[in-house]
């Protein structure tokens, strides 16, 4: 693993995320778009792609060259990690706030309540491709020029 | 002293420079990225002790050579 692989495959999951849940919440926020999705690719193409970049970047960790993963996973790009997952914290938990603010109350029903759960998950995922995007992006270029 | 943290000042970049060390050197000989070299030179941020004890390892002096508490 090196520090471009990384970014490649970091910055493109992010950026599929990004497009994906960006796509589902115009849906759920009843944007009219032109174009469709399937829906097994908007599931599977994402989750398969976070599924095998998981799998390479954690077997890269335990089983690659011992001196390189000193490099790549050394404590201060562990703090910037924490420090940008902070912010997704953050990030979420104003942006739930706002989803629940602006539900219809006075004429609540299980459709509704529905629909909220999955513009939840559709801003959390969006926000998940945002940090993953800005991670990576940010990682790559600290390399070269930090 | 170089730039500094507010927490922790550094004497890092000048000591490195008189023992003929570049940043890539340093990283490797304390098993970091040469990035978290230029953090910790520009007070960005502050090492743990077991990576301040391998730069005063790899520079031949004492930690407290290296890093100070600001007064």
């Amino acid at each position: 693993m090196t520090f471009y692989k990384r970014f490649l495959i970091v910055f493109i999951c992010g950026i599929v995320q990004i497009f994906f849940a960006g796509y589902s919440a115009l849906i759920l926020f009843s944007f009219n778009i032109d174009w469709h999705i399937n829906n097994h690719l908007f599931m599977f193409i994402p989750g398969i792609l976070i599924f095998v970049s998981s799998g390479v970047l954690t077997a890269s960790y335990y089983l690659g060259d011992k001196k390189a993963n000193n490099i790549l996973y050394d404590e201060y790009t562990a703090i910037r990690y924490y420090k940008i997952a902070a912010a997704g914290y953050a990030l979420n938990g104003v942006g739930i706030f706002i989803l629940f603010s602006i539900q219809d109350w006075a004429n609540w029903n299980f459709q509704n309540a529905n629909n909220m759960i999955y513009q939840i998950a559709a801003f959390a995922w969006l926000i998940f491709g945002v940090l993953l995007t800005i991670f990576s992006i940010g990682d790559y270029k600290e390399h070269k020029n930090g | 002293m170089g730039k500094n943290h507010q927490n922790l000042l550094n004497n890092l970049e000048e000591l490195r420079k008189s023992a003929g060390l570049t940043q890539q050197d340093l990283s490797e000989s304390a098993e970091v990225s040469r990035k978290s070299i230029n953090a910790i030179e520009n007070g960005i941020y502050v090492p743990s002790t077991v990576l301040a004890l391998k730069i005063a390892k790899t520079l031949k002096c004492k930690v407290e050579d290296i890093f100070k508490l600001p007064k």
